[in-house]
C-alpha cells in the first residue's frame, strides 16, 4: 500500500490541481439577466454569454462577463438611440453602469447587435443568482419621441446626442455642397485628427466623491481660483463668474454663477470645466451638471451651479500634475418643456480642442476609414 | 528451568503474593531447592526487621515542631537583613538587554516606514469611491470592490468625466457602432 509520504504527496497534488483549476472557471448559466418589459419596443432575439468566466486574483474574485446579444426594433418608428442600464448590486460600491448606442438608424423590424464587456471585482465568493442585470432605460426615435423608464436620464442624454448628430451631419452636408468631395475629405480628416488629439490629451482627471479627504503633508495650502469663462453668444444661459478650491493636483467644490438669458425656464444645465497645468496643458473637459431635482431657473434669473466634488489631475504617465488654471463653458441646457440646447459648430470652434468631436463625428470618421469618401457621402444621404 | 525473580520470592516470603502468582511460585519451589533457600533467607530477614520495630519510639511530632520553628526563625532573620527596593525602581531591562530592546523598536519603525507605500506629492488618502478611466475601460472602485465596463479592442476612446459618472466613448470594433459606456456612483 501507499506509504505515509506517498499519501501526503497525493493529497498535496490534488489540492494544488484544484487550486489551479479555480484560477479560471466558466460562470454558470443564469449569471446575466436581461429584463425587457412586455411593452418594450425592442425585443431580445439572440443572446450569448458563454465566454464569461470567474478568475481568482490574489484574495479577490474577478468576474468577467461578456455579453453579445441581438435586439430587434419591434416598433413602427426608426430608432436613433438606445440606453441599457447595467446593475450588479453584489459587486458595485453604490454604483451602476450604462451602455448607450447613440447615432443608430434602425428601421422597424430591423435588428442591431449589442455587446457588453463587464468586469466585477469583489473580495468574496460568488453568490447565487444573477451577477448582472441588464434592462432598458430608454429608446429615442427619429422624431425625438422617447420610450423608457428614464432612470438614468437617457431621454436628455440621447436627445442631446441626436441634436449633435443632426448638427454635424448638416455641417458635413454643407461642406460637401460648398467644397465638394475633397473639401469633405479634408473636414473629416480634421475631425479624426481632433478626435485623436482629444484621446491622447496629456492630462486626465479622476473624480473623487464628497469633497476633500485627509490631505498629505506634500500638498500646498488650498486657495480659491477663478474660472476663465468661454461665452457663446447664442447660448440661452450666460456664465457670470465662478471659482473652485485648488491645492496641488486637486480642484474641488467648483461653482459657477449663471443667468438665464432665454425666454423659457431652465430645469437642467451642464457646464464643462477644463483643468490646465503650469505648462498650459489641458485636461479633457469634465461635466459640471446642475442638481437633478432642485433647479428651476426662470427667465432673467441668476443661480449658482455648484457641486461638492473633487477632480484630481494626472499626466498620462500617472504622475500628479498641479492645477494651475480653470476654464468653464456651457455644454447643455434643458428647458422645462423638454427641449434641449447644445452648442453650435461655431461655438465648438471657439472651444478648440477642449471639446471632443461628437459621437456622430466619431461614427462618420469610422465610416470614412472603412468605406472611403464615397461611403461617407452615401452615409450622409441616408439622413 | 526458569526461576521466579527475586521480587516474587520476597513477596512470597511475606505472604504478599496474589493467588495465581503464589500457586506458580509454590509449584516451582516444589522442585527447586535453590529458590527454597532464597525464600528461607527472605523469611529470616523479615524476622530481623520485625525486631527493629521494638526500638523505643522516636518523638516524630516534637521533631517536626522544632524544625518548623527553626525555618520560621530563619525566614524572619532574612527579612530583617534584606535591603528593600521598590518595584517601580527596578529596571526591567538593564545594560545589554535595554540596548537590544531599543534597537528592535528602531528597526521595526524603520521597516514600517520603508515598506509603507510612498504617498505621492499631491495625492490624498484613497479611502473613498473613485471614478476613473483604466487601461481598457472605466471603473467605479472602492472598498476592495470594482465595477468596470470595458472597451475591449477599441483603439480611439474618448473619456468623459462628470460629477457622478465617468464615460468612455468608442467605436466597437466588433459591432461597428459608437458605444458609450458609463459607470455611476450615487
Amino acid at each position: 500500500m501507499w506509504s505515509r509520504t506517498q499519501q501526503r504527496l497525493i493529497v498535496l497534488g490534488w489540492v494544488s490541481a484544484a487550486g489551479l483549476l479555480a484560477q479560471e472557471a466558466p460562470l454558470p448559466g443564469g449569471s446575466v439577466s436581461i429584463n425587457l418589459s412586455k411593452d418594450s419596443p425592442v425585443t431580445l432575439v439572440t443572446m450569448n454569454s458563454g465566454q464569461s468566466s470567474v478568475t481568482a486574483r490574489g484574495a479577490a474574485i474577478v468576474l468577467n462577463l461578456h455579453m453579445d446579444f441581438t435586439l430587434r426594433n419591434d416598433g413602427s418608428n426608426r430608432i436613433h438611440g438606445v440606453m441599457l442600464r447595467v446593475v450588479s448590486q453584489e459587486a458595485t460600491p453604490g454604483g451602476k453602469g450604462s451602455v448607450t448606442y447613440p447615432s443608430l438608424n434602425v428601421g422597424p423590424g430591423e435588428v442591431f447587435p449589442v455587446r457588453i464587456d463587464m468586469q466585477l471585482v469583489r473580495p468574496t465568493q460568488v453568490a447565487a443568482g444573477p451577477l448582472a442585470q441588464v434592462d432598458l432605460d430608454g429608446v429615442l426615435y427619429q422624431d425625438l419621441s422617447f420610450y423608457g423608464p428614464d432612470r438614468l436620464h437617457s431621454k436628455r442624454y440621447l436627445t442631446a446626442c441626436e441634436l449633435e448628430a443632426q448638427r454635424d451631419r448638416e455641417y458635413f452636408k454643407r461642406v460637401l455642397a460648398q467644397s465638394g468631395r475633397e473639401g469633405l475629405r479634408q473636414q473629416i480628416l480634421q475631425s479624426g485628427a481632433r478626435q485623436r488629439q482629444t484621446d491622447a490629451a496629456p492630462l486626465n482627471v479622476r473624480v473623487v466623491r464628497s469633497g476633500p479627504s485627509v490631505t498629505s503633508a506634500g500638498l500646498p495650502a488650498e486657495h480659491s481660483a477663478k474660472f476663465a469663462l468661454v461665452q457663446f453668444p447664442d447660448a440661452p444661459v450666460e456664465l457670470v463668474e465662478g471659482s473652485a478650491q485648488i491645492a496641488g493636483n486637486e480642484a474641488r467644490a467648483p461653482h459657477i454663477d449663471v443667468v438665464n438669458r432665454s425666454g423659457k425656464a431652465v430645469k437642467y444645465l451642464e457646464l464643462g470645466w477644463v483643468l490646465s497645468d503650469p505648462a498650459g496643458r489641458q485636461s479633457v473637459a469634465a461635466a459640471l451638471p446642475s442638481p437633478e431635482r432642485d433647479l428651476y431657473l426662470a427667465p432673467g434669473k441668476r443661480t449658482s451651479v455648484l457641486q461638492e466634488t473633487t477632480l484630481r489631475l494626472f499626466s498620462n504617465s500617472g504622475q500628479p500634475a498641479n492645477v494651475q488654471g480653470l476654464t468653464g463653458f456651457i455644454n447643455e441646457v434643458e428647458f422645462v418643456d423638454g427641449k434641449v440646447w447644445v452648442p453650435s459648430r461655431l461655438n465648438l470652434d471657439a472651444l478648440g480642442q477642449m471639446a471632443p468631436p461628437s459621437a456622430e463625428e466619431q461614427r462618420l470618421f469610422n465610416v470614412y476609414l472603412k468605406k472611403n469618401i464615397d461611403g461617407l457621402i452615401e452615409e450622409l444621404k441616408k439622413f | 528451568m526458569k526461576h521466579p525473580n527475586q521480587e516474587a520470592l520476597a513477596l512470597y516470603a511475606g505472604s504478599d503474593l496474589g493467588f495465581f502468582a503464589r500457586w506458580r511460585v509454590e509449584r516451582h519451589l516444589a522442585k527447586c531447592d535453590v529458590c527454597v533457600d532464597e525464600v528461607a533467607s527472605f523469611e529470616a530477614m523479615r524476622e530481623i526487621v520485625t525486631d527493629l520495630a521494638e526500638i523505643p519510639e522516636v518523638p516524630w511530632n516534637r521533631l517536626a515542631a522544632e524544625m518548623k520553628a527553626n525555618i520560621r526563625l530563619g525566614l524572619a532573620a532574612g527579612e530583617c537583613v534584606r535591603k528593600e527596593t521598590p518595584l517601580r525602581e527596578r529596571p526591567v531591562f538593564t545594560g545589554i538587554r535595554a540596548a537590544v530592546a531599543v534597537a528592535s523598536i528602531v528597526t521595526l519603525a524603520v521597516t514600517g516606514l520603508v515598506m509603507e507605500p510612498h504617498a505621492r506629492v499631491g495625492e490624498k488618502a484613497e479611502s473613498r469611491t473613485v471614478l476613473q478611466g483604466i487601461q481598457n475601460g472605466i471603473e467605479v472602485e472602492g472598498s476592495g470592490r470594482a465595477f468596470r465596463l470595458l472597451n475591449t479592442g477599441a483603439t480611439d476612446v474618448t473619456v468623459s468625466v462628470g460629477v457622478q459618472s465617468v464615460g468612455a466613448r468608442y467605436v466597437d470594433p466588433k459591432t461597428g457602432q459608437v458605444t458609450v459606456n458609463k459607470v455611476y456612483v450615487e
